[in-house]
């Protein structure tokens, strides 16, 4: 991004409320004010909590020393903070970013926001096939994480054939969602009897949803597929206006809206499983940030920058609450995401209206 | 339509042997073989030999208490869809046993309560509070409490409960070791006392159900016309409610968190009696621990020597059954 200038305002026709971005020669795109004002102040957040996640911990660290480290100076805190801890943080916000995104792009493609991969089987699917690469001798966290993300793929394109009939509804969709979530639940912990012992403490480890013991091992796989799919993210995110429309609106101004959809929810559906892949499943944070960041910015869209900072955001947070709160023990984060998250879903189901039409349940 | 009836009751009657046959199974099948001449033999004279003591001493209580708890599930599910008139209405989908499961880590961790009988009533409470919670929300908003919503908010309770369950046992090592062997839904390693602790539960259910089974045939017409017909809508759903809620409690006590036993039978039942309540409690009272006991049978087997809890394979078994049903217009469109 380079300049916010304000556009000539004989030439273009923009929306109220948004601003023209420029960026580089014969580029540009809108962007919303009061979404950038939000994006600005939740980054602070989010630097904010990174100096605390990084402070805290069984020895107190002064954030004077945590920044010090962090810009690379010398520090008598240097192991603490940039070996034992940074590694950890690195990898809850890519996790947090990469589920925030795809609930993002999952829950405008279905229209429904209840719709989000923990819901329709992505993360379990993610999960049953981790833990059989596991079971099967795999081992090794450099393979691990695709094996999850082609998991999450499959689950999704089990879910997708299985609720089709002759069109997509999404409370079948959702339904066929949350029976074959239960069914893959199941066929791990199948698995795990089978394994031999120390892969059944493997995955068990792995399947609470932890960030305990995590680092750039689990980091980088993750890292790289968010930075091949900032090109696709970045076409999402003029897509997704496009996916809001209804099927004849969107025939009658030509748009491919399956094709649009289809694309949308291939990409959540890979991020949600590389996320998985690195920290298990961390529970209704994919559900929760895009909620969260669609009802600060007042968008019509789910705005997708935000929603990946409010997920980063809501996971440094719970880790930092889910290591401090009953210390000296630790919670796993997924336990504590899903504590806060479920009341949250079940809060969107009583004010989901009931209507028809549009599919939502 | 007599000729009707008499069919229908000779389908219980193939139910019944259905179940005997079941039950054999379960006696004689494990990492063990047993031939049924022994299991005959052990069971009628007793015998100190290695067969008849894996029959006597730990297949039949395993066996008792599958059928007990094949029998809960399944009645308190056909009790739960005929009052919320729901088709996937189930205490595992909606979390309910979830809840009984929380109520009995509680009973554990912070009361000390290690005996059956003290923590089945943690048990009752605990599913008790989790049904009218889902209800609640379910039925909250416009619209009312269709399939949808259920089962979403019986799976944002499901993850909302196991949560608060993990939290506890992540902090109390105690209770995590004597919850771990109750947690997986199994119905190995119980003796003889579960079941006969769990079967007062088990009858005060039942009866309460009986009490209000009439009035399920008139509220399947809708509450408007059972009014009309003179029931005591919200007397009926009440004591329903209660019954389902006690049956579920006493299941999963004695076996801990067993899911979608109670989605399938009731359908299947429906499909053989039809939809009248008075053949289709004792179907599915029959049908429960057909598939409770086969589930268990075939965990002995698929993983051998190792077992797999029944929970395991009746989840299996029940998630197609779901997905037939929502294909079906009926749920989806609800």
């Amino acid at each position: 991004m380079t300049s916010v200038d304000e556009p000539r305002a004989s030439l273009s026709v923009r929306p109220a409320g948004h601003a023209v971005v420029r960026a580089g020669r014969g580029s540009s795109f809108l962007v919303h004010r009061r979404a950038l004002a939000v994006a600005v102040v939740l980054a602070v957040l989010l630097a904010a909590a990174v100096v605390v996640s990084l402070c805290v911990g069984e020895a107190f660290v002064p954030p004077a020393e945590v920044v010090r480290v962090l810009l690379g100076l010398p520090s008598p805190d240097e192991l603490v903070v940039g070996t034992l801890r940074l590694p950890r943080l690195v990898t809850g916000l890519l996790v947090g970013a990469a589920f925030g995104l795809s609930g993002a792009l999952i829950q405008t493609m279905a229209r429904n926001a209840l719709a989000s991969p923990d819901v329709i089987g992505v993360t379990h699917g993610a999960g049953a096939a981790t833990v059989a690469a596991m079971t099967f001798g795999l081992t090794s966290y450099a393979v691990l994480p695709y094996v999850s993300v082609v998991g999450g793929l499959l689950a999704a394109l089990l879910v997708y054939l299985l609720a089709w009939r002759g069109g997509l509804s999404a409370s079948r969709f959702v339904l066929v969602g949350i029976g074959i979530s239960v069914a893959l639940g199941s066929l791990t912990r199948l698995l795990v009897t089978k394994g031999d012992y120390l892969v059944a403490q493997q995955a068990k480890v792995w399947l609470t949803g932890s960030l305990n013991g995590r680092g750039y091992d689990q980091a980088a796989p993750l890292a790289t597929v968010l930075l091949l799919l900032v090109p696709f993210l970045l076409w999402a995110a003029r897509a997704q206006r496009s996916a809001a429309f209804d099927e004849d609106t969107a025939t009658a101004l030509g748009i491919r809206l399956g094709r649009v959809r289809l694309g949308l929810s291939v990409l959540g559906v890979v991020l949600a499983s590389a996320a998985t892949g690195a920290a298990g499943p961390v529970d209704f944070v994919a559900l929760l940030a895009p909620q969260i960041a669609r009802r600060l910015t007042r968008t019509p869209q789910t705005p997708l920058v935000c929603s990946a900072l409010t997920g980063a955001l809501i996971v440094v947070v719970a880790d930092v609450l889910a290591r401090k709160l009953l210390s000296p023990l630790e919670l796993p984060v997924g336990v504590f995401t899903a504590l806060v998250g479920a009341p949250c879903l079940m809060w969107l189901i009583v004010r989901t209206r009931g209507n028809r039409s549009g599919g939502t349940a | 339509m007599s000729g009707v009836v008499g069919h229908r009751v000779g389908r219980l009657a193939a139910a019944l042997l259905l179940l005997s046959l079941a039950v054999l199974l379960s006696l004689a099948v494990g990492s063990r073989t047993i031939p049924p001449s022994a299991v005959w033999d052990a069971l009628a004279h007793g015998g100190t030999t290695d067969d008849a003591q894996v029959v006597r001493s730990l297949r039949v209580p395993r066996t008792v208490i599958g059928v007990l708890v094949g029998i809960a599930l399944a009645v308190a599910d056909t009790v739960l869809q005929g009052i919320t008139r729901n088709p996937i209405a189930e205490p595992g989908i909606l979390g309910i046993s979830q809840g009984a499961s929380l109520g009995v880590v509680c009973a554990i961790a912070f009361l000390h309560v290690h005996t059956l009988t003290g923590y089945v009533w943690y048990a009752f409470a605990g599913a008790g509070v989790a049904a009218v919670c889902i209800y609640t929300v379910a039925s909250g908003g416009r619209g009312g409490a269709s399939p949808v919503k259920l089962a979403l908010a019986g799976a944002a309770m499901n993850a909302f409960l196991a949560s608060v369950v993990s939290a506890i046992l992540t902090t109390n090592a105690r209770a995590l070791d004597e919850f771990r062997f109750w947690d997986v839904g199994s119905i190995s390693g119980r003796d003889a006392t579960v079941a006969g602790q769990v079967w007062p539960f088990l009858l005060a259910g039942l009866l309460l159900v009986l009490a209000m089974a009439r009035g399920l045939d008139a509220l399947a017409l809708g509450d408007d016309i059972a009014r009309g017909l003179g029931r005591n809508v919200a007397l009926l759903r009440a004591t329903g409610a209660l019954g389902a809620t006690v049956l579920t409690g006493a299941a999963v006590a004695a076996a801990g968190p067993i899911a979608f036993v109670g989605l399938a039978v009731p359908h299947i039942a429906r499909a053989l009696v039809g939809p009248g309540h008075r053949l289709l409690l004792p179907m599915a009272a029959l049908l429960g621990p057909v598939m409770v006991l086969l589930a268990d049978v075939l965990g002995r087997i698929v993983v051998r020597p190792s077992e797999v809890p029944v929970a395991v394979m009746t989840a299996l078994a029940g998630v197609p059954f779901l997905i037939v049903l929502v294909r079906r217009k009926a749920v989806a469109a609800a």
